[in-house]
């Protein structure tokens, strides 16, 4: 197919799933968190204090120490709104912080919410059986605080083991739903758990990858059994470049082991942001190829969310940064991963995870155009960010999962930071789709 | 002349850049042991009165040095007067470039100075790299600030008279450098010292002479004439020589408190014939607390105070000593440190991934462990370890809590992986608790109000301050580095104003009225 045909083609696409978006009408509440977060991305600086101020949540230690937080914070933003002045002023007495408060505790308690659908596995278990009857699947990501121990690494490894026990029961006697459970590769569980290698040990260690993958290797290999002996699929998550080694030379020796020839299906990450990611990419195909495993290799291919952190530390050590720069070279690397990922089939089971429509439309043509049905792609979305989209993605008929954190607040805050800086940055996608750019424009090629 | 960047870290978590720092330890490994002479002018008197060995493996020697005499400081010095004319005459300009000569002459062999360091001074490959990457921006900085400095500062000008200020250097300077940062912090007191058009002698520690070999060498190579730098490698004896020295008008010293206090002291008197106030230009010790507030997330401080307290073994003048949390926080931190502090690596500076090397020499381990002995006598030791690999003069990471308020071990500088924690109120309490120590190089806050940050800022006597991050890792140009109170001279290493301490400010003001008219 022509360059031109396939870009019609991601167009049509393109508006069949924009024509099936939920409208704002129906979500008043979704509406408003927008409005929010639209008025945040316009103020620097009042997105710096916001974003601060969520932050600390957590460790305030009473509704008084909250309002001193957000005071403290709001005083650092020059240009102050009226409803900051207001706010400026109830700081100012002992009843006005205790209002203020427990008013801006239950404004980050909502919008946690919004990204995060429970405590436990076992708590989400609506969330999750609502998500499945309207047609999305889910991985399930445990939060938690940083593992520095390892004693906390271990109590990590139990959360998750546990969680593979819950999730079994919470897909257990829901409906048939034939596009979230099978391919023409073969079955796929329902339960799906993406986890961490980063808390799965407290020695990752950029200089050193040998030795995370020592200390983390067991507790991996104990979790794979798990996932294998309760016919999970396990996920193993990427995060910053400095552990990428460490991680994708681990989940790869760990799925060689012959233990694993058989089971579970599991999977990794690729991050298009990363310059050398053609080159892990044409690693990690050439791996799945090779292994011999009963089921092929998930490979979520993402953007990546760890970009601001990747810039910062490569200046302030004076490195080429790893990652691109410009984000339209990350969208192109994107796609040529994405094509890449759909020929490597029946090796792997190319997933993928973009809020883009323009992303998530091309994949769909791209996989079209190589004359493989509908459900041999999988895309991916993030609770509360893709919503809208996982709608209209399922609607169509599509596979789509969704991954859930799962986590109380002290643990999420982190996570929730993350996704509100992407969701107000004036690149993203769901930032100028709010704005009101035309389709035509979000469809562009990058 | 470009702008001044600090020069970039090998970029360790690429499995290249580990490999090049290998091959350049195993091209070193065979040369060894080092053969350091007394160098003065094109003098080179070898000796091994002076033997530098391996931390991890006392068998190894990395060098021999001959140890100067006191007639042996007299030339150097001479030599030294002799230069000064030469040397400060020429331009800012001309020093400068032979300055960054010296850094490019580094720059060439980082991956061999860097292994040089790992094996003298059991500075873990990171920590290597940071000291040689160190010893290149002094160069490239102070070149550029003595050219900067030679322009003058502006002063007010009225019709009639022309004022104009310039800094001129004050003679020879002596360098007095230690071994915990053994390229990088004679590199900076003697590029500075040269810089400025001071001819210099340098006497490193005599634990680390093969580095300061290399500083000279490096220097000399660029093109600074033999007699305006020596080296004089020594005990404690030719550094004393080297200050009382008649004409020796400037000491740079970076070393322990008792010894710079004895500096100043010597240099206080006025030496027979002597025509100058000696300068002393004194970094010292110091007692370097971390202040954690309720409101810290620890997820960020555990592994700040970890790195600060710890990496290279705690042998960092900038190193956390002491943690002062509050209370409301105080068990979950200390449980979740000592259990971080029980998974650092300890082991040999050679080996990717080691976190606490073997301390610099038995006389070190030995006082390291006498303090542990007192902590466990004393206190509660929440995190410690059976057992440390041998050979070497390992010493096991520990955090200690619920000291006496007079423990020496809260008031003493130790100088080794032994970090204290205690309880506080809240962040006032702390900052009393700060406020009663002598020293105040460094210090540390985890606190996310930013009027407590303000507070903290407002009441801190430390020279450099750092929030929410660790509390080591000056990069010069940036964190302009020093310590105050009996800390040190009150000197920035590093910054704007470090090299006027190596220069005498002389103002010229000419009359410009002839015959009533302005000409």
């Amino acid at each position: 197919m022509a360059a031109g045909a396939i870009d019609d083609e991601i167009l049509a696409v393109g508006r069949d799933v924009a024509a099936r978006f939920p409208s704002a009408a129906r979500r008043p509440l979704k509406a408003l968190d927008d409005k929010a977060m639209d008025l945040a991305s316009q103020d620097d600086q009042l997105r710096a204090a916001l974003f601060r101020f969520v932050d600390v949540v957590p460790a305030c230690r009473s509704l008084d120490d909250l309002a001193r937080h957000l005071s403290g914070f709001l005083d650092e933003v020059p240009e102050k709104s009226q409803p900051l002045e207001v706010a400026m002023r109830m700081s100012n007495t002992k009843a006005g912080r205790t209002a203020l408060g427990a008013a801006s505790a239950a404004g980050v308690r909502h919008m946690a919410h919004r990204f995060i659908v429970g405590e436990t596995p076992r708590e989400a278990t609506k969330v999750l059986q609502e998500l499945w009857r309207t047609g999305a699947a889910s991985s399930v990501d445990l939060l938690g605080e940083a593992t520095v121990t390892s004693a906390e690494a271990d109590r990590y490894a139990q959360r998750c083991a546990q969680a593979l026990d819950e999730l079994a029961h919470v897909y257990d006697g829901l409906p048939g739903r034939a596009q979230l459970e099978r391919d023409s590769m073969g079955a796929l569980p329902r339960a799906n758990l993406s986890v961490k290698v980063s808390a799965l040990t407290p020695l990752l260690r950029p200089d050193a990858p040998e030795i995370g993958k020592r200390d983390a290797g067991p507790r991996l290999r104990e979790l794979l059994r798990r996932a294998k002996q309760r016919g999970a699929h396990l996920h193993i998550d990427m995060e910053s470049f400095d552990s990428r080694e460490a991680i994708t030379d681990l989940v790869l020796e760990l799925l060689s082991e012959p233990e694993f020839a058989d089971g579970p299906s599991a999977g990794l990450v690729l991050q298009a942001y990363l310059r050398d990611s053609p080159a892990l990419c044409d690693r990690i195909t050439a791996w799945a190829a090779r292994a011999a495993r009963d089921s092929p290799l998930t490979v979520r291919l993402v953007k990546g969310a760890y970009w601001d952190h990747e810039i910062v530390e490569a200046r302030q050590h004076g490195w080429d940064a790893p990652v691109f720069e410009v984000k339209a070279d990350s969208d192109r690397n994107f796609e040529d991963l994405t094509v890449r990922l759909l020929e490597a089939r029946p090796h792997v089971r190319p997933a993928i995870a973009s809020h883009n429509l323009r992303s998530v439309a091309h994949a769909i043509a791209q996989n079209r155009r190589l004359g493989a049905p509908d459900e041999d792609l999988e895309l991916q979305v993030l609770r509360g960010l893709g919503d809208d989209l996982q709608h209209a993605l399922a609607a169509l008929g599509l596979r789509v999962r969704t991954y859930c954190p799962v986590g109380d607040l002290v643990a999420g805050m982190a996570y929730l930071v993350r996704r509100l800086l992407e969701n107000t940055s004036n690149e993203s996608f769901l930032h100028e789709q709010a704005r009101g750019v035309p389709l035509e424009t979000l469809l562009a090629a990058p | 002349m470009s702008d001044f960047v600090n020069e970039p870290l090998f970029e360790l978590r690429r499995a290249p850049e580990r490999e090049t720092l290998l091959a350049g330890l195993r091209a070193l490994d065979p040369e060894l042991p080092l053969d350091v002479p007394v160098w003065v002018g094109t003098e080179r008197r070898s000796g091994d009165a002076i033997v530098s060995t391996d931390p991890g493996n006392p068998e190894r020697v990395v060098a021999n040095a001959a140890a100067a005499t006191e007639a042996e400081v007299d030339q150097a010095v001479e030599a030294a007067v002799r230069a000064f004319g030469a040397w400060s005459s020429r331009s800012a300009s001309q020093r400068a470039d032979i300055l960054m000569r010296a850094a490019a002459w580094m720059r060439e062999r980082r991956p061999r100075l860097t292994a040089l360091a790992v094996r003298e001074c059991a500075k873990p490959w990171g920590e290597a790299d940071g000291d040689i990457c160190e010893a290149i921006d002094f160069l490239e900085f102070y070149a550029r600030g003595a050219v900067a400095l030679d322009r003058g500062p502006q002063l007010f000008q009225v019709p009639g008279e022309r004022n104009e200020m310039r800094y001129t250097p004050r003679g020879v300077v002596a360098v007095i450098s230690p071994w915990n940062f053994p390229v990088a912090i004679p590199t900076g007191m003697v590029a500075a010292g040269l810089a400025t058009g001071n001819t210099v002698v340098l006497k490193p520690a005599e634990q680390a002479p093969g580095c300061g070999l290399m500083v000279v060498t490096a220097l000399r190579e660029a093109g600074v004439p033999p007699d305006a730098l020596a080296l004089l490698p020594g005990e404690g004896d030719v550094g004393a020589a080297l200050v009382r020295h008649r004409d020796v008008q400037t000491i740079a010293f970076t070393g322990s408190g008792p010894v710079g206090l004895e500096i100043l002291r010597t240099a206080a008197d006025v030496p027979t014939g002597g025509r100058h106030l000696k300068r002393v230009v004194a970094e010292m010790g110091g007692k370097n607390c971390i202040i954690v507030d309720a409101d810290a997330d620890l997820d960020d401080a555990v592994p700040s105070i970890v790195t600060s307290g710890f990496l290279y073994a705690g042998q960092k003048c900038s190193a956390a000593a002491r943690v002062l949390v509050h209370e409301a926080i105080a068990d979950a931190l200390v449980e979740r440190l000592a259990g971080a502090v029980e998974v650092l690596q300890v082991g040999q500076a050679d080996a990717f991934g080691t976190d606490v090397p073997p301390v610099i020499e038995q006389a070190a381990q030995e006082r390291v462990e006498r303090y542990a002995r007192l902590a466990r006598e004393s206190g509660r030791v929440a995190a410690d370890r059976d057992g440390v690999p041998a050979p070497g003069w390992f010493v096991a990471p520990r955090v200690v809590t619920g000291l006496p308020a007079d423990s020496p071990i809260l008031h003493e500088e130790i100088f080794g992986p032994l970090l204290a924690v205690d309880r506080v109120r809240d962040v006032d309490d702390a900052c009393d608790r700060v406020d009663q120590l002598p020293f105040a190089l460094t210090g540390g806050l985890f606190a996310r109000n930013p009027h407590t940050v303000e507070r903290v800022v407002r009441r801190t006597p430390v020279g450099n301050l750092y929030v929410n991050r660790p509390i080591t890792g000056a990069m010069v140009g940036r964190q302009p580095f020093g310590g105050n109170r009996l800390s040190g001279t009150g000197t920035k290493a590093g910054g704007p104003d470090y090299l006027l301490h190596f220069v005498e400010p002389k103002v010229v003001t000419e009359n410009t009225v002839r015959h009533g008219l302005v000409i």
